[in-house]
């Protein structure tokens, strides 16, 4: 017999971490009450997912898969363009909000206010917003996207500029640089190489982002997935879940390998 | 002054080509979508509008819009807690200096891509769809895309652990289980419950949206009263939502420094 012990004085786990074990056990248990489950139960539910997805995976349409390829190449399309406005918008809006380069801390608080305020709702709220004031489309998902991926970069880019170290600003500065000066050869130049790499980080999230948006009608191929999982399609569903499968983790990959190359 | 070497060539300034290239796709992009960004000017107007019917919200049905954010927070923790047992389970795996064989690796590695790759949206879209409305189909949305996130986290994790505490216990005769158990796990462990913190947060707001497809919580209420154009419902269950999230933001910074 071999015997166990917790390297603690006791040889008993220690308190905080069994306290905080019984304390999650307690809260989700309390929480599974207010999950009612469906008809029959859990595993009546699982032997319906089960039947389903054999289903999608019986015999793919595939006729069907030069259309998901143009649709899933718009989708990617809307996250560049989301992710593009972003960049360009986020540039002047970082620099207003970081506390080391805006004119007055004020315009720094109502900037992070702002970007805070964005990020609280997710793309898909502000696409429902969108398509309300220009209708269905690409357009609504594109400023959707635009809006939230400049809520991020800009507070990424104000951390950056804040984390610039004090020399490389007083490098600059002792030639005579003036404020504006400052902000394009000291701040800017040091903040980039990480801003770059979020922006990356941002558009991989903007690609998996588009293609849910296309449920509140905001274009992408979303669109089709409601439409033929509404018109009981599994063939189609099938190549549409490949599709999005196929270019996140591509898109995954090659912003992986330009990521290594600018860092 | 002639012997002196000419200067080294100076480097090809790249950047201005990688703007251009962009700003070609930038424009190839806009025409393939057809998109007139005028429009967006000329909708702020209808926009005002729509967000002014928002400025009433009535909050005559409290008890149930809070019962309703309970049931969303009890989603995102299930789901929290499915993805944690899914990543305790792969992430050993899908780790290249623990797993049993390469082979293991790469499946494991892949499979985790591939639960990442799927937005949960996605995946409660289809169970909604296989299992009907409710809660339950959320749950394992969220539980599926985010084992995807956390094993590939907590592999990470594991992989920088130094390996001289894996070497120990196997020195001592330990197997797989024995090593992951004893020195994978114990190393990572602050790591692990940080980051679990973390994505909680996470996944109670998505639990607020995922109603929006019928996946059960507060998002299913909020899309129903959109719909009948009960806006001043609607607006009451997004600062419901709102303030939760916020309260649950502080409260996940607050649990990661005690961790720390």
């Amino acid at each position: 017999m071999v015997a166990m012990a917790w390297p603690t004085a006791s040889g008993l786990p220690p308190r905080a971490m069994v306290l905080g074990a019984v304390g999650i056990c307690v809260v989700l248990t309390a929480a599974l009450s207010m999950l009612e489950l469906g008809r029959g139960g859990f595993l009546a539910s699982l032997g319906r997912l089960f039947e389903y997805v054999g289903n999608i995976v019986a015999a793919p349409d595939w006729e069907y898969a030069p259309t998901v390829a143009w649709k899933m190449l718009e989708t990617v399309e809307m996250a560049f363009l989301g992710t593009a406005l972003a960049v360009v918008m986020s540039l002047p809006l970082g620099l207003l909000a970081a506390r080391n380069s805006a004119p007055h801390p004020a315009v720094s608080h109502t900037m992070r206010a702002i970007m805070t305020t964005i990020r609280s709702l997710p793309e898909l709220m502000w696409a429902l917003f969108f398509v309300t004031a220009v209708g269905l489309g690409p357009l609504p998902g594109v400023a959707a996207i635009a809006l939230v991926s400049i809520g991020y970069l800009g507070k990424f880019l104000a951390e950056a500029i804040e984390a610039v170290p004090d020399a490389a600003v007083e490098g600059v500065v002792v030639h005579g640089a003036n404020r504006m000066q400052v902000r394009f050869y000291a701040l800017m130049p040091q903040a980039w190489p990480d801003f770059i790499a979020v922006t990356f980080y941002v558009f991989e999230h903007n690609v998996r982002a588009a293609t849910v948006l296309g449920i509140v009608g905001a274009g992408g191929i979303g669109y089709d997935m409601t439409m033929a999982m509404r018109l009981f399609r599994y063939d189609r569903l099938a190549l549409i879940l490949l599709a999005i499968y196929l270019a996140v983790t591509i898109l995954d990959r090659l912003s992986d390998r330009i990521r290594a190359r600018v860092i | 002054m002639s012997d002196l070497s000419s200067l080294p060539r100076k480097p090809i300034n790249v950047f201005p080509l990688w703007l251009a290239a962009l700003a070609a796709l930038f424009v190839v992009a806009t025409r393939d979508l057809e998109i007139d960004f005028r429009a967006l000017a000329w909708g702020v107007a209808d926009m005002g509008e729509f967000l002014g019917r928002f400025g009433t919200p009535d909050f005559s049905r409290l008890g149930r819009y809070l019962t309703l954010m309970g049931e969303t927070v009890a989603m995102g923790l299930w789901g929290t807690a499915l993805a944690f047992l899914g990543a305790f389970a792969i992430a050993p795996f899908a780790a290249r200096n623990l797993s049993p064989h390469p082979l293991v690796y790469r499946i494991a590695r892949e499979l985790l891509n591939f639960l990442r790759a799927m937005p949960d949206l996605l995946f409660a879209m289809v169970f909604v769809a296989a299992m009907g409305l409710g809660p339950l189909p959320g749950v394992l949305a969220i539980g599926m895309h985010v084992t995807g996130f956390l094993g590939k986290v907590f592999a990470e994790n594991l992989e920088r652990v130094d390996p001289g505490a894996y070497e120990a216990v196997r020195a001592s005769g330990a197997g797989f289980l024995q090593t992951v158990m004893w020195a994978g796990w114990p190393s990572v462990l602050q790591e692990t419950v940080g980051y679990t913190i973390f994505i909680l947060d996470r996944n109670v707001r998505m639990a607020a949206i995922l109603g929006l497809v019928g996946a059960g919580g507060i998002g299913f209420e909020i899309k129903t009263t959109m719909g009948l154009f009960q806006y001043d419902r609607a607006a009451a269950l997004i600062l419901v939502v709102g303030t939760t999230i916020l309260a649950i933001d502080y409260l996940s910074v607050w649990a990661r420094r005690k961790v720390r």
